[in-house]
């Protein structure tokens, strides 16, 4: 199965580990990823609310690269996914956009003509690779982690897009983790906002309206948190020790990608994996603490052979 | 079709082991949870208990709300409006609720039912239900609302179309491309739904948005051609139109399907940043990152976006640089993307 790839700006920055995770990730499942060293970013909330034909244009740009290649798009962001529904729609919509977009396409040789498909990491392991495969694959199901699941907003809203009347609804997340073998927690914030689309110039906003969250998703017992998005994952990660601060109280739970936590099952360590580059470490201690153990003293040392 | 022919596809459906099939896994878990109207009219049949916790509080004379459950007997299409026209007339006469038209046009029931904003006069009644007022307005009485701070504030947005023309005459020339956001922002029936959704206004004091609900009804005359009025300041100051998180909490709940954040909130911010573009550095910041990179460094947008106020994170900042997720040789020194030639010229193309 080949996919054209569009890490975005997030997984080769912030996140790098995101990116690497997910080739390794790919590679296990034998997805083929076709990267473009040329794509840009895709306007974030940003230059999509300030320069909409700018908008159109570098979405239409990379659409039209997949579609010159004859592949599906893979997407590993939110937002990223959204923007490119988003646009598909609007040159559906508007035949003029679509002329004027694909006159400054031109110069490049690119045609956008409305046929790509872009599909999220989580839905190409559900649909593509397929429940059944998918389970036959997983080598280390992930018994006794209990996984609470953060959406994030952009891939369960707007209606629009995906169809739920209440996104609270959705449970694509928890569908996967079962396949994984883990246990899905439910808690009051699985698809709220994590603020980060303000956060660059508005932290406080983005640290008071995840904490109570993570703090629920604690209570219920979540030994980490996974989310398909990198732009949720810098929130909750890198902000965490500010939400502490904010609500007095300990959180430290550690925050997975997706595709790392799919890794897990299918057997890669979380050295591989680079779960160690977040700022809240997810490293065999938390896999260990999360089975029921038989020694009391956590600050034992790791046995190198688990 | 009707909804009975829904209900039995709904049905056909409802078993959940099933495979996912192409295009449907961003659907998962709409059949297992009753996601649907007809799936909702199903859960029910003549002669079935609901039973109902409503919240009860009286800013005359309690210090804190409280729950009350009640048991309704279910009879086919019965709204959440009906159940508390069941519990008002049978069960408890004190209940304090609102509404008028009782056909999704004057805007006053909306109400929180299990956690979600909705009409009671549109929304059908469930077996469990757990029915709260509006969040982000003072309570009056259990379900009734104060709403003059939500008017006060759009009053303060001047909601009115200033010409800068003269009136030409009826009809006045317009297309529909011309007329598409204001049209849609003119759907708005005020019901509040989306204000008590919204989760930055559910934050007080910790910026000044002003809200979805009073923002459409500045989109209403600022996106109409046929005004012109300087709203940039208004918005930037006074509505904080940039605290917008963009989270769709108000488009998932608003009962006229107003696009709110992509059909009102985005035009306004592009409004007031073709007039006021200096003042808005983290736009500004984001658009020239790009022009230069082709991709976002988060460290310079976070940078330039904050300026010396960044000194406050410092502390972050060195535990995000010993994690290696800031680069500051690559922020310094790093290389744009291929075909940066050809991204510059676009953004030339639509300057």
């Amino acid at each position: 199965m080949k996919f054209a790839y569009f890490a975005g700006c997030s997984a080769q920055s912030t996140c790098k580990e995101l990116n690497a995770s997910t080739r390794k990730v790919a590679e296990k499942l034998g997805l083929e990823l076709l990267e473009y060293r040329s794509a840009t970013c895709t306007g974030s909330r940003e230059i999509r609310a300030v320069k909409p034909y700018l908008f159109l244009a570098l979405n239409a740009r990379m659409l039209a690269m997949a579609e010159r290649d004859k592949l599906p798009l893979m997407t590993i962001c939110n937002t990223c996914t959204l923007n490119f529904l988003d646009v598909i729609e609007m040159l559906e919509e508007d035949l003029n956009a679509r002329e004027k977009v694909n006159n400054s396409l031109a110069e490049e040789g690119l045609e956008y003509r409305g046929t790509a498909v872009v599909k999220h990491f989580l839905w190409v392991l559900l649909e593509d690779i397929g429940e059944e495969k998918l389970r036959s694959m997983v080598t280390h199901p992930l018994t006794g982690l209990d996984i609470g699941a953060f959406y994030g907003c952009h891939i369960t809203r707007p209606p629009a897009h995906y169809g739920f009347f209440d996104s609270r609804n959705n449970r694509a997340i928890e569908r996967l983790n079962g396949i994984l073998g883990c246990k899905s927690i439910d808690y009051s914030g699985r698809t709220e906002c994590c603020g980060f689309h303000t956060a660059a110039s508005e932290e406080t906003v983005a640290i008071k309206l995840v904490g109570k969250h993570l703090k629920d998703a604690i209570d219920h017992g979540a030994a980490a948190i996974v989310t398909p998005c990198p732009l949720c994952h810098t929130v909750l990660d890198a902000f965490q020790s500010d939400m502490e601060k904010d609500l007095k109280t300990r959180l430290r739970v550690p925050i997975i990608h997706l595709p790392q936590l799919v890794g897990l099952a299918l057997g890669l360590s979380p050295e591989e994996l680079q779960m160690d580059r977040h700022m809240v470490p997810f490293n065999r201690k938390t896999l260990r603490r999360s089975v029921p153990i038989k020694e009391k003293r956590r600050d034992r040392k790791i046995d190198p052979a688990l | 079709m009707s909804s009975i022919a829904l209900a039995s596809k709904e049905k056909r459906n409802e078993r959940t082991d099933l495979p996912v099939r192409r295009r449907d896994a961003r659907r998962i878990g709409q059949v297992e949870n009753h996601d649907t109207l007809a799936a909702k009219l199903n859960n029910l049949k003549d002669g079935d208990t609901i039973s109902v916790r409503v919240k009860r509080f009286d800013s005359s004379r309690d210090a804190e709300a409280h729950f009350e459950s009640f048991a309704v007997p279910y009879s086919k299409w019965m709204r959440v409006l009906d159940v508390l026209i069941y519990i008002s007339d049978e069960l408890e006469s004190d209940l304090s609720y609102r509404w008028y038209c009782g056909s999704k046009m004057c805007g006053t029931c909306a109400m929180r039912v299990n956690g979600r904003e909705v009409l009671a006069c549109w929304a059908a009644a469930e077996p469990e239900m757990t029915i709260e007022p509006l969040r982000n307005v003072p309570v009056v009485r259990d379900l009734t609302v104060d709403r003059q701070p939500y008017e006060q504030l759009v009053l303060s947005l001047t909601p009115w179309l200033e010409r800068g023309s003269p009136y030409p005459g009826f009809p006045e020339p317009f297309t529909h491309k011309e007329m598409k956001l204001a049209s849609k922002a003119l759907d708005c029936i005020s019901c509040l739904a989306c204000y008590s959704a919204c989760p930055v206004v559910g934050l007080g004091d910790v910026t000044n948005f002003a809200g979805p609900a009073p923002l459409v009804q500045v989109g209403q005359m600022a996106l109409d051609r046929r005004d012109s009025m300087d709203r940039a300041r208004d918005l930037i100051e006074r509505a904080g139109i940039f605290s917008c998180v963009s989270c769709y909490r108000c488009e998932e709940v608003c009962p006229a399907e107003i696009p709110i954040v992509s059909g009102v909130i985005e035009p306004l911010k592009a409004l007031a940043y073709k007039r006021l573009p200096e003042e808005l550095p983290h736009q500004n910041a984001f658009l020239k990152i790009i022009r230069r990179r082709g991709r976002i460094d988060p460290s310079e947008l976070v940078m330039r976006a904050q300026g010396l106020l960044l000194l406050r994170s410092l502390g972050r900042a060195i535990r995000l640089l010993l994690r290696g997720k800031i680069d500051p040789i690559r922020t310094l020194f790093g290389r744009p993307i291929q075909d940066m030639g050809h991204i510059r010229r676009m953004f030339h193309f639509f300057k």
